[in-house]
């Protein structure tokens, strides 16, 4: 293994990740009008949001930290996302959703 | 960041030009080991891939803005906001006209909280122990945000397939299962959809 990055490198790795961050982003949005794509892909990418964030969450919830899934009942993550979820059924607010959430897996993560 | 090996200063330097939680948590380790620069921007690259089909998502709303309005509004997206700004566009609750202030002001709320969040965890790092799980409230904003979109048969089944996917690719790296997790799940929606009953077509944003 080398030595850490430091210094100019440091800086040029920042900036070559500043840079990647950038280009991503604005890429279609840049490219504005000449960029037009087929209506059908336009319509589907209205499912980008939710389907990237389960994919972020799932992973998140189900994995933490190991290379199996964990489907057991008694996963605090699972338990905090699931009482976050039976909140969400009958209201909007984020801070509720947050707050029953942490106090679920919280209470899971200090008594099973 | 400073428990990655990265010093205050460099730290901060990061947050705020790298607006990219999970860039910089898979470029941290690279950077502690010493990986070629390459290798370090081409993750952030690849990290980054779930933000090029946002843009293309968000592209007919601004086509008609300046350059430098459509290249700023791109760089302060986040998951949350680009998330937010579609939920009001399928809502029909987006202002007919000034979206882009619109969503300059849900941006910009969001990278003045996640800076100086960022930047008291980077000073602070040392004094939070992580075993509270605070970082678990991260995801939960994220059901809150997934929850409510989750209303119709085709946004069901998309979900349903990303999580599948993403569990299955999980072991790929540099995230490439979530960008893999994201396609299977639009794919996966637009075919329920248009398998679903026949409806009027929606607004397609189009800016006017």
């Amino acid at each position: 293994m080398s030595a850490p990055v430091e210094g100019i490198v440091l800086a040029a790795a920042i900036f070559g990740l500043a840079l990647s961050t950038f280009i991503t982003r604005t890429s279609f949005l840049l490219a504005g009008a000449r960029a037009r794509l087929n209506h059908r892909i336009e319509m589907a990418l209205r499912y980008a949001p939710v389907c990237t964030l389960t994919a972020i969450i799932v992973p998140d919830v189900l994995m933490h930290g190991q290379d199996a899934a964990d489907f057991s009942p008694l996963n605090p993550r699972l338990i905090g996302v699931l009482a976050s979820a039976l909140w969400l059924v009958w209201s909007r607010n984020i801070l509720g959703c947050l707050a029953l959430g942490m106090g679920a897996y919280s209470l899971a993560r200090l008594f099973l | 960041m400073v428990k990655g090996g990265l010093s205050v200063p460099w730290a901060i330097l990061m947050s705020l030009t790298v607006y990219a939680g999970s860039a910089q948590l898979a470029a941290l380790p690279l950077i502690a080991t010493g990986m070629p620069l390459w290798v370090i921007v081409a993750t952030g690259l690849v990290t980054n891939l779930r933000f090029v089909i946002y843009s293309a998502a968000l592209r007919p709303y601004f086509a008609d803005q300046p350059m430098a309005k459509r290249a700023a509004l791109g760089f302060f997206m986040t998951d949350f906001t680009f998330t937010l700004f579609m939920r009001a566009a399928q809502e029909g609750t987006l202002p007919e006209r000034h979206r882009d202030a619109w969503f300059a002001g849900v941006c910009s709320n969001n990278w003045m909280t996640w800076q100086v969040c960022a930047i008291t965890g980077i000073v602070a790092a040392s004094y939070v122990p992580t075993d509270w799980g605070l970082e678990f409230t991260g995801t939960l904003a994220l059901v809150a945000l997934v929850g409510p979109a989750l209303n119709a048969r085709p946004a069901l089944v998309g979900a349903l397939v990303a999580g599948v996917v993403a569990l299955l690719a999980h072991g790929l790296p540099y995230r490439l299962g979530l960008f893999a997790a994201a396609i299977a799940g639009i794919v996966a929606a637009t075919l329920a959809d248009s398998w679903s009953t026949p409806r009027p077509p929606r607004e397609s944003g189009e800016a006017s």
